[in-house]
């Protein structure tokens, strides 16, 4: 993929967090439909997990291995600083202070950060793939932006005001989505970690945030069936030879 | 293959399953010292369990794609629609296992059997794998024992309130997962023998695995503890489970 139709695919799925934070203000967006939106999108990821897990395998296993490791221990940092994007049923466990605006911007940042590295790898290992992975994120960061614009409207901030800053917390998606292309591109010895460090991240957001929140809307069979069966459809696509 | 494990191949896979059997009655042994166990606790057991059963799947996917991977996702599908209609038989109750403690004995009763299907499910993943090699084998061997251990703690967590002894309790346990070794030796008999059948074999155990996971050790862990606390296990113990498959 072109690192210029990556940028510009990857700012189109960070936009989708502007319709997501202006949803999120209103009372009707806790429903049943961000259950099974999310929940195929978990599906999809973990179906792309999947394929760039045994796509970094085949090149090199124990730096795959140790590059998911990487990854999952990344999500894990980022996730510490506070103001780091957290499922619904995290906000409503941990009684931690309002985060500060820098705390905010950290967070985020290194979240997406985090989930444009795995958007990279994918995109140096098979055009096709980044798109899916692409759409599966343009999903969540619905989800996420109807999150972040629910707390601050409640916080009384304007919902206008509310969706841009949804966007921005999503621009370090792109910009290390391509990143992380053009380095693949000058060193192509570190795919087999990058390929690991995007299927630890996107595991990680598959069982931190997307499952919990799919879990809270519906009910725990029907979010099975849905992310098992966007799983298998995925990796049936995209994980055979 | 005549031999495994230095073993009669046959006795070495029942083996296996006995083993993953015997594992569930370790559930019962934190109750020899305490009379109840944190939920947090419990919240982290599931997550590992899960964890290592869905490297384990990922393993098994891996196997299957090998040899076929239209019929390994066939298999998965399978594997799922059995977990599915399994549920459904048993009128769609699925495990509480926080609250297990001060319910009815029928509520036990439900447990056990739910428990005991699953074990079904779960030896023919361990007759399955050793169709694969000894490798995959034992990898699978391994993953279902440490699982069954917060099983053995779920129908332990049960029965042990209600005044049942803990041998009592931890041979129940056992004997919900007899159906492991019962159910091993059939499997791998079918994929030696028809050879075809081994990628379907796979899929169907990774399948019913992954299925498991989401429905039942997910859900439970989230229960009593943050998701990043779940994901940051779970996610460790899955790369600990493929390490070990692919350096066993």
């Amino acid at each position: 993929m072109h690192p210029g139709t990556l940028l510009a695919l990857s700012l189109a799925a960070a936009l989708a967090a502007a319709p997501g934070s202006l949803l999120g203000s209103r009372p009707w967006m806790a429903s049943q439909g961000v259950g099974w939106a999310t929940a195929t999108a978990a599906g999809f990821m973990l179906g792309i997990g999947y394929v760039l897990l045994s796509t970094g395998q085949a090149i090199g296993p124990a730096t795959t291995l140790l590059g998911a490791a990487v990854g999952v221990g990344l999500m894990r940092v980022a996730d510490g600083v506070p103001g780091a994007p957290r499922s619904g049923s995290d906000i409503a466990r941990v009684s931690a202070p309002p985060p500060t605006a820098f705390g905010l911007i950290l967070g985020t940042t290194l979240h997406s950060a985090a989930e444009g590295l795995a958007i990279g790898a994918a995109a140096a290992a098979e055009s096709s793939l980044a798109a899916y992975l692409l759409l599966t994120f343009a999903i969540h960061n619905v989800s996420e932006g109807a999150v972040l614009g629910a707390a601050l409207t409640a916080r009384q901030w304007r919902a206008g005001a509310a969706a841009v800053r949804a966007v921005l917390a999503r621009s370090t998606q792109p910009l290390t989505a391509v990143a992380t292309l053009l380095l693949l591109r000058a060193a192509p010895p570190l795919l087999p970690w990058c390929l690991g460090a995007g299927f630890g991240a996107l595991f990680y957001l598959i069982v931190a945030e997307l499952l919990p929140q799919s879990y809270r809307y519906v009910g725990r069979t029907g979010i099975a069936l849905v992310v098992s069966l966007a799983a298998g459809m995925v990796a049936l696509m995209g994980g055979t030879p | 293959m005549t031999q495994m494990l230095g073993l009669p191949v046959l006795m070495a896979v029942f083996l296996c399953a006995l083993v993953t059997a015997l594992a569930t009655g370790l559930g019962a042994i934190p109750f020899a010292f305490m009379r109840g166990l944190a939920p947090r606790a419990v919240a982290f057991a599931n997550a590992i369990a899960a964890g290592l059963m869905l490297g384990a799947s990922l393993g098994l996917l891996a196997e299957g794609v090998r040899h076929d991977p239209a019929r390994t996702f066939v298999g998965a599908a399978g594997g799922v629609a059995f977990i599915l209609l399994t549920q459904r038989l048993l009128g769609e109750r699925e495990i509480e296992f926080a609250s297990l403690s001060g319910q009815g004995a029928r509520r036990t009763l439900l447990l056990m059997i739910v428990m005991t299907v699953h074990s079904f499910a779960e030896g023919a993943a361990v007759g399955v794998s050793f169709g694969g090699g000894e490798t995959l084998g034992i990898a699978i061997t391994v993953a279902l024992a440490i699982h069954n251990i917060p099983e053995g703690l779920a129908i332990t967590a049960a029965m042990r309130p209600r005044g049942v002894p803990l041998l009592a309790c931890a041979l129940w346990s056992i004997v919900s997962s007899l159906p492991q070794p019962l159910t091993a030796l059939p499997a791998f008999l079918l994929v030696e023998r028809v050879r075809e059948a081994l990628p379907y074999g796979l899929g169907f155990a990774a399948g019913a695995m992954v299925y498991m996971v989401l429905i039942e050790l997910l859900p439970e862990a989230y229960h009593a503890a943050e998701g990043r606390s779940i994901a940051t296990l779970a996610g460790f113990t899955t790369i600990a489970m493929l390490l070990f498959q692919q350096y066993l």
